[in-house]
């Protein structure tokens, strides 16, 4: 029984069409690309003067974020864009993050490219910049 | 209790669970993709910086098939001592899985557990109530042998028929 699952499992997984990739990030649908780097690249990014974006509800970006970071809430893309295209379109050095495993900076970085704007995504998000001992900050300012 | 072990109480329970099992396949198995999010989540096979992405995706991939053959073969009455054995797994498993995730802190807001939308749930003692509920099921069906249709009749018990 358990083997037959799994057969039709990956059976399915090869030739339903609807198949994931199996060492590649759910997040990232087939065939897209986008941009993922870990928190260590990240740093290295941060050290250059890229700038971050926090894709998670406000409330969460006053509890903490990364220095510098504007909030662009995913559920609010739109008015974020707005206010933020000027600064989008100034810069190329552009990295988005929610928390770990969430779905937000894929989203964000997916409508950005749609508009013709790069956006690399942070891995695991706000929780890996701080495990690896980067700094954080609290509070509405960036 | 000789009701226990009536065939009608067996194939009833059966099928009721097996037809959760089989439900809770179906939307897993049509968007593998969602559900590899949702394995992420309990952070148990992964995805990490020693593990990647393999074994979270091939979880996700396989196990909604597993339910969903368990689940047939417990509604048609074909091996369904052993369908419900392997229900009882499942069971274990994800009981692990939600409790691993409770002790550890991690926020699950999707269970996944009936379909991608969880029923709204995440993992929490009351899903630890429903699967326990579930596994003494599966245990019945595991442990309990029924009686045969045409053997129903003369078994003998406290509270035989008249």
């Amino acid at each position: 029984m358990v083997v037959a699952g799994v057969l039709l499992g990956f059976a399915w997984n090869a030739w339903s069409g609807r198949g994931l990739t199996l060492a590649g990030n759910a997040f990232i649908r087939p065939g897209e690309h986008l941009e993922e780097i870990d928190a260590l690249e990240a740093k290295r990014r941060f050290d250059r003067g890229a700038l971050f974006f926090d894709a998670r509800p406000l409330d969460f970006y006053g509890l903490s974020h990364i220095p510098g970071a504007r909030p662009f809430p995913e559920n609010d893309f739109d008015a974020a864009f707005s206010r933020l295209e000027p600064l989008l379109k100034s810069r190329f050095d552009l990295v988005v993050y929610c928390t770990s495993l969430c779905d937000a900076s894929h989203q964000v970085a997916r409508r950005l490219r749609d508009k013709g704007i790069h956006a690399a995504i942070l891995v695991d998000g706000l929780p890996a910049w701080t495990d690896a001992g980067h700094p954080v900050r609290e509070g509405q300012e960036p | 209790m000789r009701v226990l072990r009536h065939p009608l109480l067996h194939w009833a329970l059966a099928i009721g669970l097996g037809a959760a099992f089989v439900y809770a396949s179906v939307d897993k198995i049509a968007k593998p993709a969602e559900f590899a999010k949702i394995v992420y989540s309990y952070r148990l096979v992964g995805p990490g910086q020693s593990l990647g992405y393999v074994p979270a995706n091939a979880l996700a991939v396989t196990l909604p098939w597993v339910e969903a053959v368990a689940g047939l073969l417990l509604i048609l009455g074909l091996w369904r001592r052993e369908a419900a054995a392997l229900v009882s797994a499942l069971l274990v498993v994800f009981l692990i899985a939600v409790g691993q995730a409770l002790l550890r802190g991690i926020g699950v807001e999707n269970c996944g557990c009936f379909g991608l939308g969880g029923g709204g749930r995440g993992a929490g003692l009351l899903l630890i109530l429903e699967d326990l509920g579930l596994l003494a099921v599966s245990l019945f069906l595991t442990l309990m042998t029924p009686a045969a249709w045409a053997d129903w009749r003369h078994i003998d018990g406290p509270d035989r028929a008249l």
